[in-house]
């Protein structure tokens, strides 16, 4: 039940799997650089977000060849990026209107 | 630490710990091999939020497995059923301002009627009114209305017949989104 816009946290679970599949504490140390250290994620957190992505479809299971210790790679499925696509198309939007106003607000 | 961690894990529903123990135990063990290089309140910091984390987390997966509710309990979007389908929250109010309305004409008209009863030849006595009561009415029937509209949408929910279970069986924006053009390639 993800759903449009996102919240921070999924979206950066998202850009994270974006480029490559990762497993879970690989997307917690990429969200946490991605938002400089900004937004740290718990492993109950992480796991909440990723089971609602897994069963909305935005993500996958995937099989990863470091598969030691219990560890299991995901990546996005066509649904999950073209709905990533959509979310930033928004926000970049949002930006460009946002720098718009502040800049004319500050001449 | 990672031992206070781990018994927490059993906080969750056996379901989830089957399908997530392990892996969640696995970026544990990797969160506290980073940890144990910090400082004493990095250390404090990280098992605070690890903690919190997995009470949260292993609530939110209960009220999930007994309700099917699939989102946050503290989601700040709790009536957002669907990105382009809100529940019109403004109507309720009206709904209940016009229910509140309707039980003061109610009142009024019992207190009137009651004025004028038993008949008799002399003129009409003094209405007794029924008091201002226009702002005590509102709030008793804002507390029942809500009180009444919880327990319905709880049953209705419970029942899978509130529509929300319907939403999240379908895939979100792919109906409707999927005539705006936007490219799918990665």
């Amino acid at each position: 039940m993800e759903s449009l816009p996102v919240t921070e946290p999924v979206l950066l679970i998202l850009l994270s799997l974006a480029g490559e599949p990762r497993h879970g504490y690989a997307i917690l140390r990429d969200t946490e650089e991605m938002s400089d250290g900004r937004v740290r994620l718990s492993t109950g957190t992480l796991y909440g977000a990723l089971r609602r992505l897994l069963n909305d479809g935005w993500i996958e299971r995937c099989r990863e060849d470091d598969n030691a210790r219990g560890r299991q790679s995901y990546r996005l499925t066509q649904l999950g990026r073209r709905n990533l696509q959509m979310e930033v198309a928004r926000l970049k939007q949002l930006t460009r209107v946002a720098s718009l106003r502040v800049a004319r607000k500050e001449v | 630490m990672a031992s206070i961690w781990r018994s927490l894990l059993y906080l969750y529903p056996p379901s989830y710990r089957r399908e997530y123990g392990e892996e969640m135990r696995a970026v544990l063990l990797d969160v506290q091999a980073e940890s144990s290089g910090q400082g004493v309140w990095a250390r404090w910091r990280t098992s605070a939020r690890e903690m919190a984390g997995l009470v949260s987390g292993a609530l939110q997966q209960h009220l999930r497995s007994m309700t099917g509710f699939n989102r946050a309990i503290f989601s700040p979007r709790r009536f957002a059923m669907h990105s382009e389908f809100r529940f019109p929250k403004s109507t309720a109010v009206l709904m209940i301002v016009i229910l509140a309305a309707v039980v003061m004409a109610i009142e009024k008209a019992t207190a009137i009627a009651s004025s004028q009863w038993p008949r008799t030849n002399t003129p009409l006595g003094p209405i007794h009114p029924a008091g201002f009561t226009f702002l005590p009415t509102m709030a008793v029937v804002f507390a029942i209305a809500a009180f009444a509209g919880t327990v319905g949408w709880t049953v209705l929910f419970a029942l899978q017949r509130s529509g929300v279970h319907r939403l999240s069986a379908c895939n979100p924006a792919s109906e409707e989104r999927s005539g705006l053009g936007l490219g799918t390639g990665s």
